[in-house]
Order: structure tokens, then C-alpha cells, then sequence
């Protein structure tokens, strides 16, 4: 996506106050912070207050970013997960409430994903297309504990090598790759069970 | 995951290689070697099947298009410029909407609770019966729609209009045998009762009045009191001159009295 020299020269163009530099690195990374977001946060709304505020951060620390340290993109990322990590946990209340909302209709043997499913009809073996089927992966995805979450979006979703993710979340190369495999299990399972339920 | 041994490879080292296996980076005698232990391993084998299931649905989901205003909306908060070319590039990624439909998605706003409304068989009947009673209205009363052509909306035409079928309407009330019948027994009525009315006699009453109270204090202001008093004791004094002894004068009349009070 970049070339190390570029970047850097975008950067040193930002630091110096050119804003045409700094509108072109929020052209060519909004896309990407607004994907991560979306597919963690789960909701659109959510997704672009939480870009705004990785730009608002990126553009005060920019100064502290080091080109021999590693790529543009792993630092961007790491902002990312970072606003991402602590919005989980100032909306944990929120999400524990919805939790306990989820489990009680599962003992009631209700079916939280499978409700989200507009086409019932839908083969379980269908390639990943429709609108629909979409929002059921993500709202799976959404069902994933945040570690392998975070993980599997980041590999399966943003292309990162597993030493980037390493990096980014800060854990051995070893453990995103257990983390990966785990989630995208999980996230096989929860979807067989849907569809198994709507069958 | 049970850490247990199968063609030679242990479950823990099968979960290092499973993301390889999957991105098909693994060959020669570690590929067999996975393999096995996939066909033989009773927790392994479902675990890479979940997981390639896993990938394939997450390789399947497309890339979220973010809103339009993003990067003005970023650009706005991180340096305070909103340039003018941004807008223009936001206003151009969205679809062309024509005025007339802007127009009819505006009104179908407002008129979307109305239309809802009018659309129940209640509203409908009702409607039904108000425009059934007044088209037979206005048949009984000879008003035909041809009419309403001729009608001039000019100004002093309204006015004229009016009235004329006002003096009509007063004239027709005033000829109504019954209300002229009423009318003059009222006025013999108050012929016959005004003179025995105790007049100036009550004031002395009011002397001894120990209510303090007005009798008619809704009719008394300062400007009139003054004037009214002069003018109804205007019969009583006889310097005044001759005519007031010889004239055979009136009555006061009541309103005069009701000032003296």
C-alpha cells in the first residue's frame, strides 16, 4: 500500500504544516481505519465517530511516528486498535446489558443470529454475497470475544502479515496465529449453528 | 486442546501450523505430516475445518463503503479546514436527486400522517356523509353549481353583497308577525312600569344604605357622572324658566334615573 520513502515524506510534509499532505493521508487511510472499525464496533455510526477520533489522534502524534520503526500502516493500525481497545471497555456496561439480554433469550431457546437472517433460504455452503449473508458474518463476527476478533479482522480482513498483527496487539507471532485459528473456528461454529437453526 | 500425539505430531504443534496450512504455506514432509494428524486427530481435524470454513466466510465479506463526508468531517476536526473542493467531491459522490423528486419527498413528509388518515374506511365514510348532506343542502336551498361561476370575488362586490343580504335578513326578521307582537307589548310593557318608579326618592334610600356598597357599579365611570347628575336634575329645577312650568315634559327617561343612582 506504501512506499516506506513516500510515507515518510508525507509525514515530514504534514509535521511541517502542509495540509494538502495531511488531506492526502486521510484520503488514503480512511477507508481502511473506517473498515476496522466498522467490522469491530459493529455499528456504522460508531465506526465513524471512532475514525474521526484515530485522525484526531494521528494528527497530534504524528510527530512520534518512526519510519525505521516500522511501516505507516502498523502504526496507523496500532492507533486504531488502541481507540478501539478503550472504546470497548467504556462501552462494556453497555455491552454486559446486552449480554445478559442475549442470554436470556437463549434459554428461551431463541435464536439471536438466525433472527438476523432476512432469506432463510439461504445454503449454508453459499459463497459469502448477498447483503444478507453479509450481515449475518458480521454480526458473528460481533459475537467473537475481542481478542479474536481483532485478529481475524486484521488478517482475514485487512491482509496483515502475522508479525504486523503482532505488533499491532503487542503479542508473540505465536499467539496471533492461535488467536486466528481460534476465531475463525468460532466464527464457523456460530454461523453452522445459525443456519442449522433456520434450516 | 488435548495435547496429545498423532503420526508423530503433537496437537499444540498442529495449532502453530494450522494458519500456514491454510494460507498454503506448508510443503514436502511437514504438509504429510499435518495432514495426517488432521485425518487422525478427533479434536484437530474438526479445528481445521472450522477454521477454512471460518476464513471463507470472512474472505467473503466486501469492504464497507464509508460515508460521503468523512474526510471533510475528519479534515474539519483535525485541522479546522472545510474546503470549499471537499464539499463539491462529497456533493458529486452522491446520487443526482432532480427538485421535483426533492419536492415530492418533502411533501410526502408533511402529508404521509394525513394520507394515512384519510386512507381508513372511518374518514372515508364520514367524508362520504358530510359531502352527501351538504350537496342536499345546498339542492334544497336552490343553490346550483352554474351559480357559482357568476359569483364576482371583487372586494366591494363581497361587500355589497353582504350587505344586501344583511338588510334582508333584518328586514325579513322585523316583518315576522311575531316578532312585531313581541316587540310592542314590550315597549307597552315599559310605558306602563316606567312612571311608577320611585325616582329621586331612592336616593335617600341610598343615604341609609349601610353596605357601602354600589348598586350598579358597572355602569358608573368618572367621566360621565359629572354631566349625567346636571342633566337629569335638569326637570326638577324650576328657575330654569317658564317652559319647564307650562311644557308638559317627559318623563326622565330610565337611563337618566340609572345615573342617579
Amino acid at each position: 500500500m506504501e512506499d516506506v520513502q513516500v510515507v515518510a515524506m508525507l509525514v515530514r510534509r504534514c509535521i511541517a504544516g502542509d495540509s494538502a499532505a495531511w488531506e492526502e493521508i486521510v484520503q488514503s487511510y480512511h477507508r481502511r481505519i473506517y473498515n476496522i472499525c466498522y467490522r469491530f464496533a459493529g455499528s456504522g455510526d460508531d465506526a465513524q465517530d471512532l475514525t474521526q477520533e484515530v485522525f484526531i489522534k494521528m494528527y497530534r502524534t504524528l510527530p512520534s511516528y518512526d519510519h525505521t520503526k516500522g511501516a505507516f500502516v502498523t502504526w496507523v493500525t496500532t492507533i486504531t486498535r488502541n481507540l478501539l481497545v478503550d472504546h470497548f471497555r467504556k462501552t462494556k456496561q453497555d455491552r454486559m446489558t446486552d449480554s445478559i439480554d442475549t442470554a436470556a433469550s437463549e434459554h428461551e431457546d431463541a435464536q439471536p443470529l438466525s433472527e438476523q437472517i432476512q432469506d432463510q433460504s439461504a445454503p449454508p455452503d453459499a459463497h459469502v454475497r448477498s447483503r444478507e449473508v453479509g450481515e449475518t458474518v458480521h454480526a458473528a463476527l460481533a459475537k467473537l470475544s475481542p481478542e479474536l476478533r481483532e485478529a481475524v479482522i486484521l488478517r482475514d480482513l485487512q491482509d496483515m502479515d502475522y508479525r504486523e498483527i503482532a505488533t499491532v496487539l503487542k503479542v508473540p507471532e505465536g499467539t496471533v496465529k492461535s488467536r486466528i485459528n481460534r476465531g475463525r473456528a468460532e466464527l464457523a461454529r456460530l454461523l453452522q449453528r445459525t443456519y442449522r437453526q433456520v434450516m | 486442546m488435548p495435547d496429545q500425539t498423532s503420526n508423530g505430531m503433537r496437537c499444540n504443534e498442529f495449532d502453530l501450523l494450522l494458519s500456514d496450512a491454510i494460507d498454503g504455506a506448508l510443503s514436502g514432509v511437514e504438509l504429510s505430516r499435518f495432514q495426517a494428524h488432521a485425518q487422525s486427530c478427533t479434536a484437530c481435524g474438526p479445528l481445521l475445518a472450522d477454521a477454512e470454513a471460518g476464513r471463507g466466510w470472512l474472505k467473503g465479506l466486501t469492504e464497507v463503503e464509508p460515508p460521503a463526508n468523512l474526510v471533510t468531517a475528519i479534515l474539519a476536526s483535525t485541522t479546522g479546514v472545510d474546503t470549499q473542493r471537499l464539499r463539491v467531491n462529497a456533493r458529486v459522490n452522491q446520487p443526482q436527486v432532480s427538485w421535483l423528486e426533492r419536492v415530492q419527498a418533502s411533501l410526502f413528509g408533511y402529508l404521509e400522517p394525513i394520507w394515512v388518515t384519510v386512507r381508513q374506511p372511518r374518514f372515508a365514510m364520514s367524508f362520504g356523509m358530510a359531502f352527501f348532506a351538504l350537496s342536499v343542502g345546498l339542492t334544497v336551498a336552490g343553490v346550483k353549481p352554474a351559480d357559482l361561476a357568476s359569483i364576482s370575488l371583487r372586494p366591494t362586490s363581497i361587500k355589497r353583497t353582504y350587505q344586501h343580504t344583511q338588510a334582508r335578513v333584518v328586514h325579513y326578521y322585523e316583518n315576522i308577525r311575531i316578532v312585531y307582537e313581541v316587540e310592542s307589548l314590550a315597549r307597552q310593557v315599559k310605558r306602563n312600569v316606567a312612571p311608577a318608579e320611585p325616582g329621586p326618592a331612592k336616593q335617600k334610600d341610598h343615604k341609609n344604605d349601610t353596605t357601602q356598597q354600589p348598586d350598579q357599579p358597572q355602569e358608573r365611570n368618572y367621566s360621565q357622572s359629572d354631566t349625567q347628575l346636571i342633566l337629569a336634575s335638569a326637570p326638577s329645577i324650576a328657575p330654569l324658566g317658564p317652559c319647564f312650568d307650562s311644557c308638559d315634559l317627559p318623563v326622565v327617561p330610565v337611563t337618566t334615573y340609572r345615573r342617579f343612582v
